[in-house]
């Protein structure tokens, strides 16, 4: 790589937390791991973040080489741009999810080589033995990308699991149809873990599975516990580290180093919160991330608006968990360790549809952001719109006409760029954003003094 | 007096219709008749007919910018949807009673919400339509096909009968013939009809009740067999791919520029109208069957069952075939940005009809009449290729 052509370097960022400032070098050690893993002959299965089948390929020792993560990485780098480049002259539209294009780009041009692209981060993506999509209902590159994948790895056989969870609607209660999802959801797992034997040549073992599903329900509710603390005021830790801490939540799910993680930081945030050691010393505008995966290349963006006093005590983006004993079902008495995550997967998916029947007009997205704005006392919501991603990024607007309409007006920002795609992104404008939004808090603390 | 009566029949009513699009369902409104909206190829419409529904497609507007959608729906949505939205905020569908929207793609189902609650209709309904076609995903599929069967029912205040259902399906599967016997007209060198008056006779008959857009197909089967036959010299025969195409605005271009448009893998067209619903004792067996396996679109994931080149004839030999039978010289894959579906697989489809030694352009397009400036500019340069070949 020539000189003018090596990504810019950044500056490590700054966190509020230990806890997140371990997850760079976690991060960097697994990915080295899936590559020395694939030089070992372990088996190697491309993953998404939640998909359900966290636990299953852990118990069957298969090595997850989270494709999402490795995109979000190149881009957190600001190397994302030469694979994204090579997959549209594959004739994949830049239009289409970043993540993806980014990992089809770097198989397309791994699979090119026979070897790693050159100074691919952190070691490169491993080539997988299989590939394991999912069909939800969102996120549509979830069945395309390794589906077309298999264009430049003919070889890898692809696992598709079907995950719908029911939608919120107002014709009928979703515990009307909740059984006959929880049914099908368990047989597309069983179907997954016959494909997985298949490919390994080894059985599951269903009793080492059940202890992962039992250490995983632990973990999420070590999580939901760990985050609530961050209702304090000042609050000792934001979503800039949240974007760490997310990790071990979604990639290291049922791994006891995962459960470690979260209780080191439970403990961690209990001793700031003890210590009044707050992410700032003086927080003037407490502020929530509504929706948006966040701009990887520019997570500095959270300590510039630290640096205006606001501080992020919750978000929405990556809070895929809740506490397993305030669902209405009681899941220790699901022994089934699939019927078991099944369960658990719809009750996640549908946690606010009670609340949002409760208030007329109102919806569960919409819920969700009321009750976080109570409970951390929010003053304002900061979104992000990435332009290739629709899975998350649909629906925002929205989501804020309804707020306004079912609770309160709120001061509120919508940042464009992308999750990858670094050339969406303009530092200077974004901050000029920032700081108007900023003007805009003060004027309504103003008014309220 | 009958619309048809006042304004002719065959293609003149088709130019009526397409024109102005949405006319007969307001005129049906008027006389009482309940008109439901619906979005995507994925609604069964035998549904909503035999719960007395005139089911309507909504289609959007390439000649009107898209302006009071960006007020509620991000511009990163497909601007087909985006197009779809803005037209009913702008008052052309007030006559529809409600909208279901089926698990097609995420600018769809993600936008649900939004439809739902800003246009706060009497009825809506989402459909969770799988990705993947196992059988358990079908069995998974009836059980969604039976809620939504229920949910109608409690609408209109009365079951929806298995009897009803049935004579439903034979409705659209007489439609589907006529169709097919549309389609065939265009096997001929020159064809019968052109690609114009092809897509606009389809995209007519997705706003009309399903006798009077039969009755309709078969006028314009009948006018074009009886006319001279297509005398302008053009230079190639082309298959159009893509999504909705509920224009004729591209087509156009195509044949404008000298080659006639024979074939297509689009909606409405080939993937949604010509294949039918097997008749079951059970109808929501046929009609599962049918929705969730027999279209071929690619929001559907389609398990691989053997080699990679199996997979490749699985997935897109129904396009090789529709090659082969309507003589085509060359395929235009035409695909709307922020296509997730579709966007993924133009690799693989390029490389499949490139293998069958069929030329294959690929364009990127935003729903805009101001982009067909560059498009005729690609699209006549594919041409000369041809004709070099």
């Amino acid at each position: 790589m020539t000189e003018e052509k090596k990504p810019e370097e950044r500056k490590k960022r700054r966190t509020a937390t230990e806890a997140a400032s371990k997850i760079g070098p976690m991060v960097k050690a697994t990915i080295g791991g899936t590559v020395q893993a694939r030089e070992e002959g372990k088996p190697i299965a491309y993953s998404f973040i939640c998909c359900c089948y966290d636990e299953i390929i852990r118990a069957m020792d298969i090595i997850p080489v989270w494709t999402e993560n490795y995109a979000g990485v190149c881009g957190a780098k600001r190397d994302a741009q030469r694979f994204l480049e090579r997959a549209e002259s594959e004739n994949f539209s830049r239009s289409l999810c970043t993540y993806a294009l980014c990992g089809l780009g770097f198989d397309a041009w791994r699979e090119e080589l026979g070897e790693m692209p050159p100074e691919a981060p952190w070691g490169g993506q491993a080539r997988p033995d299989m590939m394991l999509g999912s069909g939800q209902i969102l996120c549509d590159p979830r069945n395309k990308w390794y589906q077309a994948a298999q264009h430049y790895m003919p070889d890898v056989p692809v696992y598709d699991v079907g995950l719908p969870w029911p939608a919120y609607e107002h014709d009928y209660d979703y515990r009307q149809v909740q059984d006959y999802y929880v049914k099908y959801i368990v047989e597309q797992l069983r179907g997954l873990v016959e494909f997985l034997e298949k490919q390994i040549g080894r059985k599951m073992d269903w009793d080492r599975l059940s202890e992962l599903v039992e250490l995983a329900d632990r973990t999420w509710n070590l999580i939901y516990e760990a985050y609530e603390l961050r209702r304090a005021v000042p609050t000792p830790m934001g979503t800039g580290d949240a974007m760490n801490t997310m990790v071990p939540m979604v990639f290291m799910m049922g791994t006891q180093e995962g459960y470690d993680f979260y209780k080191d930081l439970y403990d961690e945030l209990k001793r700031k919160i003890a210590n009044k050691e707050g992410v700032i010393a003086d927080e003037k505008y407490r502020l929530i991330w509504g929706g948006g995966l966040p701009s990887w290349f520019a997570l500095a963006d959270f300590n510039y608006f630290n640096s205006k006093g606001a501080v992020f005590p919750v978000e929405t983006t990556y809070r895929m968990v809740e506490a397993i004993y305030n669902f209405d079902i009681d899941l220790s008495k699901v022994t089934d360790p699939l019927e078991h995550i099944a369960w658990r997967w719809v009750k996640y998916w549908t946690y606010w549809y009670d609340k949002a029947r409760k208030r007329p007009g109102s919806h569960p997205d919409v819920e969700r952001l009321i009750q976080y704005i109570e409970d951390y006392k929010i003053d304002g919501i900061v979104m992000h719109e990435a332009f290739s991603c629709r899975s998350w990024h649909v629906g925002l607007i929205w989501q804020l006409n309804l707020l306004k309409k079912v609770y309160k007006d709120m001061p509120s920002l919508i940042l464009e760029s992308d999750i990858v795609d670094i050339s969406s992104y303009n530092e200077a404008d974004t901050r000029a954003r920032i700081d108007a939004f900023i003007d805009t808090l003060e004027a309504v603390k103003s008014k309220q003094r | 007096m009958t619309a048809e009566d006042a304004t002719g029949k065959g293609l003149s009513l088709v130019e009526k219709y397409y024109q102005d699009y949405g006319s007969r369902a307001g005129e049906l409104k008027g006389e009482g008749k309940q008109i439901m909206g619906y979005l995507c190829a994925f609604v069964p419409l035998e549904m909503l007919t035999a719960a007395g529904f005139i089911p309507f497609r909504i289609i959007g507007d390439v000649n009107e910018p898209i302006t009071k959608a960006d007020a509620e729906m991000e511009t990163i949505v497909c601007p087909l949807v985006r197009s779809c939205f803005d037209m009913w905020l702008k008052g052309r569908y007030k006559f529809l009673d409600g909208i279901v929207i089926p698990h097609a793609c995420d600018s769809i189902c993600r936008t649900y919400q939004i439809w739902q609650y800003t246009l706060n209709l009497p009825y809506s309904h989402f459909i969770n339509m799988p990705h993947t076609t196992d059988d358990s995903s079908l069995k998974f599929y009836k059980a969604e096909l039976e809620t939504f069967r229920k949910s109608l029912g409690e609408f209109v205040g009365r079951e929806i009968s298995d009897q009803s259902l049935k004579e439903a399906t034979q409705l659209y599967n007489q439609n589907r013939a006529k169709v097919r016997e549309l389609y065939n007209l265009r096997k001929s060198s020159p064809p019968l009809i052109s690609g114009v008056e092809l897509a606009k006779t389809l995209i007519a008959a997705v706003s009309l009740p399903v006798d009077e857009a039969t009755a309709l197909i078969g006028d314009v089967i009948d006018e074009v067999k009886q006319r001279q036959p297509l005398s302008a010299p053009k230079s190639a025969r082309l298959m159009v791919f893509g999504a909705q195409i509920d224009n004729v605005a591209f087509i156009e271009l195509v044949e404008e520029s000298g080659a006639w448009v024979v074939a297509d893998d689009l909606c409405p067209g080939a993937r949604e109208s010509l294949t039918d619903v097997t008749p079951t004792a059970d109808p929501i067996d046929g009609i599962a069957e049918r929705y969730l396996r027999k279209i071929y679109c690619g929001r559907t994931y389609r398990e691989r069952k053997g080699s990679y080149e199996d997979y490749m004839e699985e997935r897109f030999g129904h396009l090789a075939a529709a090659i082969k039978d309507f003589k085509v010289d060359g395929v235009v894959l035409y695909i709307y940005k922020y296509c997730d579906p579709f966007g993924f697989e133009v690799p693989e489809i390029k490389s499949y009809i490139e293998s069958k030694g069929v030329p294959v352009l690929y364009v990127e397009d935003e729903y805009s009449m101001s982009t067909i400036g560059r498009l005729r500019t690609r699209v006549q340069a594919f041409l000369e290729m041809l004709g070099s070949k």
